[in-house]
């Protein structure tokens, strides 16, 4: 086994720069996931690793295997590189059985029958599917043709496995389920593995670390825990998680922390900002870092309360003041009007 | 009104079937004295037998043939593809007639190929008119047909299907043995039966190629019944058509059955861009070669030898052809008043009968969509059953019924009597035209206007018109070209008034006017062509 490294990738289609030079790499028995907004780049960035796409700029390799590089005009064809590709909406061959469509692979790389037999049905059995090896995949439920999708995939043991949004068709329920067999198979095979997803949530619970992608350039790259509690920029902190945010004025700015004036209010947070004194700048705090204090104090804002929404083990709030929304969840329904909102200095990040 | 025009004219067929003599004629008796005059007839039987075989012969050639094509056409890098689309079409927006002139004086006894081939080489030269040459032609100008079937298919695949192939080792042409083509195969199939049944309808070209050699079809039968009798045995075509229905009604519910069949190879669409196309490598020219090689034989030969031949002077051997060339023929249409009517009565019935047509199957569609009823498979299965007439068989219904009614009698003479026939022959593609483009918006988009207060008849102005336009005027192009090309309906309503050009060069062929024929058959190729520009430039799809 070794590392799949993608080195400064540049795609475009037409005059549309997909990918502006991004590197990664995905070590072996590791899975990564590239995460960001639609039109971001990743799927373009997974189909360039599988060879469904020619950058025009940079390599990307396996080891000593160089898959593609650019200055050297080397480019192997999407079959000779050995991956395991599986698509959002599984693109199982309806005209194959499961067992037919699992097998395929094996058949291209003249496996003798009677060890296509052995390993297919050995694959069946570990994805509990052994009773529908003669079924067409229209047969299937969603959640049983993302089974055989990712069978078919690892049936011939790729270097690497390659997922495009592979859980984006599950309904809710089967979704959370798929996405914890989903991590147990990494683990447990030691798969490296490349996943493309706008799921934060998935992202985090499947990858050991994630790259976050926006307009083509990769704006964090890290484990999940980093990406989550310390964000580099803007936009990895409103990307991650549910966020308020407050504009302002920067009115101090020392090391590590920073004050912005909110409507006559000075606020302290985490300094992120290369703003100078008296520029914009933007408080970015997370719903469930947001507290209500007892009576006025640092850091906090005395605002209206509008709305409160049961969603579910707790409650979300909405608070107001002028054109300043702000939300957080508490346990229990508040009675009063008007409460000291404040935002702790250690949770709020000021770009 | 459907039902009128789709039922009443084959009960007539089916009433004057079970007479024993024609509805015209005094004391006629019920009787099944013209089934048993036909079944005894060999020649009948003969034909039944060429044209199974033909059909057959002909859905064997096109379908493989029509397959690579597309996939050539759709998933590969072959080269010229832009502009190789639209000539691949030719052989389904002209006339097999028209065509299958072009292969008489390109390729006949006496045509301009064969007449250098002789001079060149000294050998005896192929026969044109021998069944297997017939066989070969008409498979080679059916290609068209499987290709747009199968092209459309492959184009909507899901390209995934076979990006997952080719990661998982598969090369190329193996992905489209494996993935592409298997999952393009109930299009092919839909496509083969269709071939099938078109072969089993063809009259054209059995007509000019077969009747020198005595090559008999069903079609070619039932129009050579007449004879030299002056009072034609409506009786015995009746039988013949009654059974040529029979015939073609399993093979019209099949396709409508198969066409129905809910898709199990649907697929969320994703939103990954379709594949680049697979690189023929050093298979690309030999490739384009057999593709120009198949357009040379389906489009090159027959046009290029009826537009030659429509100017030369003579077909005779050994006369030097381009010494001949002239406009002689042209000049001598202008000498014949029933082919000028002819000119003036097709591009009436294409412009004005295109349109009359086209309101009513709008009229129809929207009708079925406001019931949504028991009614509804009614007209459906009408529909099918008109689709199961062939267009020979049409036009004698619509004659038989002119005459079996009285008070309608005189239409005949009219250019009416040609519309019904195309109308109802047509019914199921002008149907399918104009309901795709009724499908195009959702019915949310009425069901918003309506719940904003506004009527059914306000909807319809309003919201349904605007966003129809384009639709329907498409169909209406689509249906003036296949109005234009039409003959088989029109020829048993030929007379004074009803001459159009497809009805008018079965009956000069006929009478030998081989010049005439050469000439008339261009201008109706021209028509069409000229109608193909406004569509083109309107970017309308033509579809067979």
């Amino acid at each position: 086994m070794a590392d799949l490294s993608i080195n400064d990738l540049a795609l475009r289609y037409g005059d549309r720069e997909t990918l502006k030079g991004v590197s990664v790499t995905v070590p072996a028995g590791k899975a990564v996931a590239l995460l960001g907004p639609s039109g971001s780049g990743k799927t373009s960035l997974l189909r360039a690793v599988a060879g469904l796409e020619t950058p025009y700029r940079g390599s990307i390799c396996i080891g000593d295997n160089v898959l593609f590089d650019a200055a050297a005009q080397l480019d192997q064809p999407p079959e000779a590189r050995g991956l395991g590709l599986v698509f959002q909406n599984y693109a199982l061959w309806p005209h194959r059985t499961v067992y037919e469509n699992i097998a395929y692979g094996l058949k291209l790389r003249h496996v003798r029958s009677a060890e296509i037999t052995r390993r297919v049905e050995d694959a069946l059995e570990r994805i509990g599917l052994a009773h529908l090896a003669k079924h067409y995949p229209h047969q299937l439920s969603g959640g049983q043709q993302q089974r055989v999708a990712l069978a078919r995939a690892l049936i011939y043991e790729p270097a690497v496995i390659l997922l495009d949004e592979p859980l984006a068709n599950l309904d809710m329920k089967l979704r959370e389920e798929a996405r914890a067999w989903l991590r147990h198979l990494i683990v447990s095979l030691k798969l490296s593995a490349l996943l493309v997803t706008h799921d934060q949530i998935e992202a985090m619970a499947i990858a050991d670390s994630m790259a976050l992608l926006n307009e083509g350039r990769f704006e964090q790259q890290g484990s999940p825990i980093e990406l989550y509690t310390k964000p580099a920029t803007l936009f990895a902190a409103e990307f991650m998680g549910n966020n308020n945010r407050l504009e302002g004025t920067l009115v101090e700015h020392a090391d590590q922390r920073a004050v912005i004036e909110v409507m006559g209010a000075r606020l302290e947070g985490i300094s992120r900002t290369t703003a100078a004194i008296g520029g914009k700048a933007t408080g970015i705090i997370r719903l469930e870092k947001v507290i209500l204090g007892g009576g006025p104090g640092a850091n906090r804002l005395l605002m209206t309360l509008k709305a409160q929404m049961y969603v579910g083990e707790r409650w979300e709030l909405l608070f107001a003041k002028e054109a300043l929304m702000i939300r957080t969840y508490v346990s229990a329904p508040l009675k009063h009007e008007l409460y000291h909102v404040e935002f702790p200095p250690h949770a709020m990040w000021i770009f | 009104m459907t039902a009128l025009a789709a039922l009443v004219p084959l009960s007539v067929v089916l009433y004057q079937s079970f007479l024993n003599a024609p509805l015209t004629a005094a004391g006629t008796q019920l009787g099944l004295e013209a089934y048993r005059s036909v079944f005894g007839d060999e020649d009948f039987a003969v034909a039944v037998g060429t044209t199974l075989l033909l059909s057959s012969c002909m859905t064997l050639i096109a379908v493989p043939l029509g397959s690579v094509l597309a996939f050539l056409m759709v998933r590969t890098d072959l080269p010229a593809r832009a502009w190789l689309e639209p000539v691949i079409l030719i052989p389904v927006v002209v006339s097999t007639l028209v065509l299958a002139f072009g292969y008489v004086f390109a390729i006949g006894p006496s045509g301009i190929l064969t007449t250098w081939f002789k001079a060149g080489t000294g050998l005896q030269a192929w026969n044109l008119h021998s069944l297997s040459i017939i066989v070969v032609i008409a498979g080679l100008l059916h290609v068209p047909y499987v290709y747009v079937y199968a092209a459309t298919e492959l184009r909507g695949l899901d390209s995934a299907h076979e990006e997952v192939a080719r990661a998982s080792g598969a090369r190329p042409w193996k992905v489209a043995l494996d993935v592409s083509l298997p999952m393009a195969t109930p299009a092919i199939f839909f496509a083969g039966v269709l071939v099938f049944f078109l072969g089993f309808e063809l009259f054209g070209l059995p007509l000019v190629l077969g009747s020198p050699d005595g090559v008999l079809v069903l079609t070619t039968y039932l129009f050579k019944l007449p004879g030299k009798a002056m009072l034609p045995p409506y009786q015995l075509m009746a039988v013949v058509a009654a059974i040529m229905v029979a015939i073609a009604m399993p093979l019209v519910l099949m396709l409508r059955i198969l066409l129905r069949e809910p898709q199990r190879y649907v697929w969320s669409h994703s939103n990954a861009k379709p594949a680049a196309p697979l690189k023929l490598g050093h298979w690309r020219w030999p490739a384009f070669v057999a593709v120009a090689l198949w357009l040379g034989a389906a489009v090159l030969v027959p046009l290029g030898g009826l537009i030659l031949r429509s100017f030369a002077g003579t077909d005779g051997e050994g006369v030097a052809l381009w010494k001949s060339l002239g406009l002689g023929h042209y000049r001598d249409l202008l000498q014949h008043a029933d082919i000028v009517r002819s000119v003036v009565n097709t591009l009436e019935i294409g412009l004005i009968g295109g349109a009359a047509a086209v309101t009513f199957y709008a009229a129809v569609a929207l009708a079925i969509r406001r019931w949504r009823s028991r009614w509804t498979r009614a007209v459906d299965v009408l529909i099918t059953v008109a689709r199961a007439m062939p267009g020979l068989v049409a036009g004698l219904a619509i004659l038989l019924t002119l005459l079996f009614f009285k008070p309608i009698a005189s239409l005949r003479h009219t250019l009416i009597s040609v519309w019904l026939g195309y109308a109802v022959v047509w019914l199921a593609t002008g149907m399918r035209l104009v309901s795709t483009a009724l499908l195009k918006f959702s019915p949310e988009l009425q069901d918003a206007a309506r719940s904003m207060g506004a009527s059914s008849a306000r909807v319809h102005l309003d919201v349904t018109l605007p966003l129809l336009r384009t639709g329907i005027l498409a169909s209406w192009l689509v249906i003036l070209l296949i109005f234009v090309r039409e003959y088989a309906t029109a020829v048993f309503l030929l007379g004074p008034g009803t001459e159009v050009v497809g009805s008018l060069l079965v009956s000069l062929w006929g009478a030998g006017a081989t010049d005439l024929v050469a000439a008339l058959a261009v201008i109706n190729v021209g028509m069409i062509g000229l109608g193909l520009l406004v569509a083109g430039g309107l970017g309308v799809r033509l579809h067979g």
